[in-house]
């Protein structure tokens, strides 16, 4: 008997109760203004997307002066004119009336919502006399400054370098920390995966359907619909990417390291590797050798509740299949204390099946230099960083990142965002005194945001710069409104692949009440402030300008097509049909060749012993026990029920669209998946109200019952359960996650824990 | 020779994603709240074997149109290319094609009180030769259109190597609205 449970709940399908259009508006949002003028311009412009992280190239179509439609750009051959509904939203959020459009300064206490509208100008001069004053009775170092990675950060970062603080903070510790931090440790640099072509994709978790990144999404869709490639995916939950899996085994979390090192076993175990490729390119083989001697199928069997077949099986055939397989280290997947771990085994499981520079499986990015001196001439124009002179303090920061402890291995351009609060509430190693932030909202993003709240109530000034009245904003002394990415010309972005490629931020429409992106709103606080005699640049012109070495021609392409490649054929050093096109095009080449005619000498590892790094004598130096995959800390139940985990939707990015109208229509809350056996235990039924709860806090939820989630397993999508009373449309709504997680720090990596034990109780 | 319209969609390539939903939205001007078309998401089976198919939900273009004969007043009928569209002008919302189609893929406009469905964008993008919104921005290219007739077309070849079904085929309206059924379970041991 199969009964069926749906997912219909997540949409709000059709229904026709008109929403309360809101009434009452604050100043300085957009529906306080009359309605904004439109000039009568029809046009299309080339731009890439922001209403994610992934940043793909998209087309906004331009009616009477209105953005009516966003697609995908179809210059750029991997997106052709495919969006995702986050990015087709671009214009919901442009004209959305609950949108900030002035600067506000708080006149009430903390948190109260009374603002005072006022110019960029008087803002400026708040903000710069604020500033000033903290740096000199406290110095530079009291100001901590943060952004969401992108180009705002790297303007934000020269600011905070000529400011003169060493606290900047992006949000890499709370999400893709682990991964950089392992490739660095192994292979010395990040590779890709050629989905397209794989034979043989192992995923744990990784969620390209739901976290969507365009032309990555259509690749790896495309190859898993074709039978000649088989999908594997790892994950507690029945996600879309389980969906469309030939295989999926409902691991419990924290565990799929078990899984990983069992697989090594048995390839070692059986000599089933590729030992050509690791005798000539990594170290530490008999290290891995020792460390994996007991972690057998059966060993593993009782801690991800896999069959130890499965795992013999899984081996044999990722072997067949090699070198056209990718094991996926996934972008954040399973986030317990054992990550740093899983993904090394992960990486390292790679080079066993010898896939790197194959057909099929991992490659390096081939960026104009690269392939520049591969051809022996100039075949792609380079790009280069105006601001590249100004380098980042190298004074004691908060958290001691890149320093000797937890952190030695944490980028100083990265910083620790969960070490935050204690550092400002015990004044450890110094006081701070002020925070300066752009488009990021820890108080719904990272762990514990009760402690954070407290700590940043101790700051003497906050500033935030937003399109929306986010939590983080409501808590603000000042609040900067951020033009969007349609009203906004920024400068060239690198996204080469196989072959070298462009893309260019290009304004749409003039911002709507003038407001200020965040180069420029930096660029003016640093001349305001007098810190700017090391700029190189004035302006997003003189700032492409420099970036293109003053490329005319370059430049003009990217404003007109908003991408750019160069009909370079894509290349894998280690495929000979790839180097013979490439050489057969660029003749000059061929004196980088090696015997076998492949470009086995462009590889190369940037790691201490110019080798894929099994072994990490610097990892175990620093962390003793870890300089090899080896079994660690695979515990997140920690004594509870339950664990939850959180992930993504296709439908929101992390805590910025919950407000957005028309992704708020398709989904406004996040009940939480609870097994049938589980509620039956727990004697719950659909729509109850219930609280999640454990020692860091507890958090209101509401019940949805679905077979797509192991027993003692929970999951919300993450982003929910929103207060700022500001953010009318999603306040109140749902789950925030973030209040049940400890402010916690996975090993190594220093990463944020996303999975932790609870228990479930009546509300 | 007429052109005879499909629109195909794949559910094994489908992934919920609702770019489809949201340009359709943007494309049609459609208000707040309602939907002419969405894909829903339905997980079946019993953990761990489990199964989840991707429906989507729009008017699918009957050929044997039960809206276009209830409708008192001509406003519901068929153009040349056998498209089933609505004249505003003709349309008295009496609400029997709300009621008439099976598909529930009809509903009043909230604010112009006319009643709306999937009109394949055929004024608006199909009649001036481009694709349907939703075919245009889908991420996996899942959805295809075209003219079936031309076996130049991608919607030719796809009908070609797929074995399409219809929706609620046993009702016999003849829809021109097809789909691949999702061929993904999960083989668990
Ligand atoms: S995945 Fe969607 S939201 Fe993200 S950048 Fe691409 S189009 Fe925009
Ligand atoms: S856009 Fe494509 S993949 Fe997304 S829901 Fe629609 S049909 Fe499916
Ligand atoms: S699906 Fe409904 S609205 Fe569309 S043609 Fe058929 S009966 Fe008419």
């Amino acid at each position: 008997m199969s009964s069926t449970y749906t997912r219909r709940d997540f949409l709000k399908t059709t229904s026709f109760s008109a929403i309360l259009a809101g009434t009452s508006c604050m100043a300085g949002k957009l529906g306080s203004l009359d309605t904004p003028m439109f000039d009568d311009i029809n046009k299309t412009v080339n731009t890439y997307c922001e209403m994610c992280s992934s940043r793909c190239q998209v087309e906004a179509k331009v009616k009477k002066g209105k953005v009516t439609f966003i697609q995908g750009n179809s210059h750029s051959k991997g997106m052709n004119t495919s969006i995702c509904a986050r990015g087709a939203s671009g214009h919901s959020q442009l004209y959305d009336e609950q949108r900030l459009v002035k600067p506000l300064i708080r006149v009430g206490k903390r948190g109260e919502d009374k603002w005072m509208a006022v110019s960029y100008e008087e803002a400026f001069n708040f903000i710069s006399e604020k500033l000033s004053k903290i740096k000199k009775e406290y110095g530079a170092k009291s100001v901590l400054f943060s952004a969401k990675t992108g180009e705002q950060f790297n303007h934000l970062a020269t600011f905070t370098s000529l400011f003169g603080s060493p606290n900047l903070f992006s949000h890499v510790s709370t999400c893709p920390i682990t991964y950089k931090v392992a490739f660095h440790h192994t292979y010395g640099a990040g590779l890709k995966r050629d989905f397209s072509n794989s034979k043989y994709i192992l995923n744990f978790g990784h969620n390209l359907f739901e976290g969507i990144a365009v032309s990555k999404t259509k690749k790896f869709a495309k190859a898993v619909n074709k039978d000649s490639c088989k999908l594997v995916v790892l994950e507690p939950r029945f996600s879309i990417v389980a969906s469309k899996a030939d295989e999926w085994h409902s691991v419990k979390p924290g565990t799929d390291l078990a899984f990983v090192l069992s697989l090594i076993h048995v390839w070692l175990r059986d000599g089933k590797y590729d030992k050509e490729f690791v005798k000539n390119y990594t170290v530490g083989i008999e290290q891995l050798i020792e460390s994996t001697k007991t972690t057998t199928p059966k060993w593993q069997e009782k801690i991800t509740g896999i069959k130890a077949e499965v795992v013999e099986r899984i081996a044999n055939e990722i072997y067949a299949a090699a070198p056209s397989c990718i094991i996926d280290w996934g972008h954040k997947t399973t986030t317990g204390q054992s990550e740093f771990q899983r993904t090394r085994a992960i990486l390292v499981a790679n080079a066993l099946m010898g896939n790197l520079e194959k057909e099929g499986g991992l490659f390096f990015g081939k960026k104009a230099k690269t392939v520049n001196k591969i051809a022996n001439m100039n075949i792609a124009p380079t790009i280069s960083n105006p601001d590249k002179h100004i380098k980042i303090v190298k004074d004691l920061r908060i958290d001691r990142a890149s320093q000797k402890g937890d952190n030695i291995f944490v980028s100083r351009k990265y910083g620790v965002l969960m070490d935050i609060p204690d550092a400002i509430l015990s004044k450890k190693p110094y006081e701070v005194k002020a925070w300066v932030m752009t488009r990021t909202n820890p108080l719904i993003t990272v762990a514990n945001p009760e402690k954070m709240k407290e700590a940043m109530n101790k700051l003497d000034l906050i500033v935030v710069n937003d399109v929306y009245m986010s939590e983080t904003a409501q808590i603000a002394d000042v609040v900067l409104p951020e033009a969007t990415y349609l009203e906004r010309d920024e400068g060239i972005q690198d996204i080469s692949s196989k072959a070298p490629a462009y893309m260019m931020r290009n304004k749409v429409v003039e911002p709507i009440n003038k407001t200020l992106t965040s180069y420029e709103i930096f660029r003016t606080l640093a001349k305001k402030m007098n810190i700017d005699s090391k700029y190189k640049w004035d302006n997003i012109n003189s700032y492409r300008a420099h970036q293109a070495s003053g490329n005319i021609k370059l430049l003009e392409k990217l404003a007109k097509d908003g991408y750019v490649s160069f009909g370079i054929p894509s290349l894998l050093y280690r495929e000979k049909s790839y180097v013979d096109k490439f050489v057969e095009k660029y003749p000059s080449a061929s004196s980088n060749l090696d015997e076998n005619g492949l470009f086995t000498k462009m590889i190369k590892f940037k790691t201490p012993s110019g080798k894929i790094e099994i072994f990490s004598q610097t990892i175990e130096d620093a962390f003793p026990g870890y300089g090899v995959p080896a079994n660690h800390d695979m515990d997140v139940q920690k004594g509870y029920p339950y664990i939850i985990t959180s992930g993504k939707t296709a439908i929101h990015t992390n805590g910025h669209t919950q407000n957005i109208p028309y992704l708020n229509m398709l989904m406004s809350d996040n009940p939480v998946w609870i097994n049938p056996i589980t509620a039956k235990k727990e004697n719950l039924k659909n729509g109850d109200k219930i609280f999640l709860e454990n020692s860091v806090g507890k958090e209101k939820a509401t019940v949805f019952i679905t077979e797509g989630i192991r027993p003692d397993t929970l999951f919300v999508y993450m982003g929910f359960g929103r207060d700022s009373k500001e953010l009318k449309r999603a306040d109140g709504k749902g789950t925030c996650q973030s209040k049940l997680l400890p402010l916690d720090k996975g090993p190594v990596c220093s990463t944020m824990i996303t999975n932790t034990g609870v228990k479930i109780t009546r509300a | 020779m007429k052109k005879k319209f499909r629109m195909i969609h794949d559910e094994n390539l489908c992934i919920g994603c609702q770019a489809c939903s949201v340009a359709c939205r943007s494309e049609n001007d459609v208000p707040d709240n309602v939907f002419r078309m969405q894909v829903q998401i339905e997980t079946k089976g019993i953990f761990p074997d489990l199964k989840m198919n991707m429906q989507r939900h729009s008017c699918v273009m009957c050929e044997d149109a039960p809206c276009v004969t209830v409708c008192p007043t001509g406003a519901s009928f068929q153009t040349k290319d056998g498209l089933v569209q609505i004249d505003h002008r003709l349309c008295v919302s009496c609400k029997y094609c709300v009621v008439a189609c099976p598909y529930d893929a009809r509903f009043m406009n909230p604010i112009t009180k006319n009643i709306e469905k999937c009109t394949f964008c055929y004024s608006n993008r199909v009649s001036k030769g481009l694709e349907p919104a939703c075919v245009t921005v889908c991420p996996t290219d899942a959805l295809v259109f075209g003219d079936i007739n031309d076996t130049t077309s991608e919607v030719y070849k796809k009908a070609k190597e797929s074995n399409l079904l219809y929706p609620k085929a046993n009702l016999g309206t003849k829809p021109k609205v097809a789909f691949v059924p999702n061929k993904k379970g999960v083989s668990y041991e």
